[in-house]
């Protein structure tokens, strides 16, 4: 194999990575997956009893599944247009997602020290509260795009 | 980038849809394009030439800002 051959098996394998979607069906699968966590952390919250920060944490990674599964599904009617509108709602969730992970932790800070005397101590967010954030942000642009398109 | 897409389709009596179904994109992206609101891709537009049996410059062209 030569090496303009190499080269166009490795393009041709990082295009498909590119453009890897889900099948439109899975878009139900995401939103049941986080729709499930969600009401099960209400359920943990409210209703049990004992040690389960486990089960915490399990659910915060399940909701970051199913928004995924939601993120990379296809549209009922995917075409050059959805796919420009899904690069744009990456990027701009991106920037927020930056400039979020920035600043959110001295508007707690800040805020936190007013409210209390004294209040609680400086603190970096967490990175299921970031990728939450980006995450929402993506879906959220990305529907309003296609909204407006 | 102007168009005349709606005109070339009224000429060949097709709805949106109906263009949409034959270039295999949405009704929306049809409509986006109608209303400059978004430019097509290269493929999209020889598509378009195919179905108008009319080179692309015709029905697109560039406007003063771009």
């Amino acid at each position: 194999m030569d090496t303009k051959k190499i080269i166009d098996c490795e393009r041709k394998r990082f295009d498909k990575i590119i453009k890897f979607r889900l099948p439109h069906k899975f878009m139900t699968v995401g939103i049941a997956v986080a729709a499930l966590s969600i009401a099960m952390m209400f359920v943990r919250a409210f209703v049990m009893e004992g040690e389960t920060e486990w089960l915490k944490h399990l659910l915060q990674k399940s909701l970051l599944v199913g928004m995924l599964i939601m993120s990379i599904s296809r549209d009922k009617h995917e075409d050059e247009m959805t796919m420009a509108l899904r690069a744009q709602s990456y990027a701009i969730a991106f920037v927020v997602g930056v400039i979020y992970a920035l600043v959110m932790p001295y508007v707690e800070f800040g805020v936190s020290n007013v409210v209390h005397s004294g209040g609680e101590e400086f603190k970096d967010l967490g990175d299921f509260q970031v990728l939450l954030f980006m995450l929402m942000i993506q879906l959220m642009f990305y529907h309003n795009l296609k909204r407006y398109r | 980038m102007e168009n005349t897409i709606k005109v070339e389709r009224a000429i060949l009596s097709l709805t949106q849809d109906e263009l949409a179904q034959k270039i295999g994109v949405s009704r929306q992206t049809i409509n986006s394009i109608e209303a400059n609101r978004y430019t097509p891709s290269t493929v999209l537009a020889l598509k378009l030439s195919e179905i108008f049996a009319k080179p692309v410059n015709e029905f697109f062209k560039l406007s003063t800002n771009d």
